[in-house]
């Protein structure tokens, strides 16, 4: 993935909703759907005509992780 | 054969980032052509003894999430959290692995890949300069 391109994700990342699920397109350059549940952002982006996504969940807030 | 994965960023509070060794992948329950689960992005933690996903990929391929075998673990909080053990297929670099993971609400992210069922089948190699990971499968008889 190009530089430009890393760091658009990371943008797209900062304005996606928090604690929720998200749909990225197979380049991960746009959201196609936002769910709070796994099989809403599914189902989003299926409507969204999006059939491989890839699914991220965004935490409470942004803060380094010790998982 | 190995896969080369770049990090990716993960926005911090204040502007700043951090950086990943991540990787895309599927579950599904053992059976035979179980239905997968959508792609969703793993990060590669050393610090996991166990793979956990978020129970709500569990309850999308089929599991009865709370019906698993309960375990205790501990996160960074040293308080323990409860877990629930379920076999499933990860689908992985290489192919399937058949692996015994933990599904909770409370992971903050979709899912980590530990100690028992990721790092045991792969060579792992965190490489700063190149600010990538490289994952090189090993077959086991």
């Amino acid at each position: 993935m190009p530089a430009t391109q890393v760091d658009s994700r990371l943008e797209l990342l900062r304005q996606a909703p928090l604690d929720s699920w998200v749909a990225l397109s197979d380049d991960e350059t746009k959201i196609v759907a936002v769910g709070k549940t796994y099989d809403e952002a599914v189902r989003g982006s299926e409507q969204a005509g999006v059939a491989d996504p890839l699914l991220l969940k965004t935490p409470k807030r942004w803060l380094p992780f010790s998982v | 054969m190995s896969i080369k994965l770049p990090f990716k960023k993960y926005p911090r509070p204040n502007g700043g980032f951090d950086q990943f060794a991540v990787v895309s992948i599927n579950i599904s329950l053992p059976g035979k052509n179980a239905p997968r689960s959508k792609r969703f992005e793993a990060i590669i933690d050393s610090g996991a003894c166990r793979c956990t996903f978020h129970s709500g990929i569990g309850k999308a391929i089929g599991l009865e999430v709370d019906k698993g075998e309960v375990e205790e673990t501990y996160g960074v909080s040293g308080e323990p959290t409860t877990v629930h053990l379920h076999d499933i297929h990860l689908y992985a670099p290489g192919g399937i692995i058949p692996i015994r993971a933990a599904f909770t609400e409370k992971l903050p992210v979709a899912a980590i890949l530990g100690m028992d069922g990721f790092f045991n089948h792969f060579r792992v190699t965190f490489d700063p300069t190149a600010q990538r990971c490289e994952l090189e499968r090993i077959y086991q008889a």
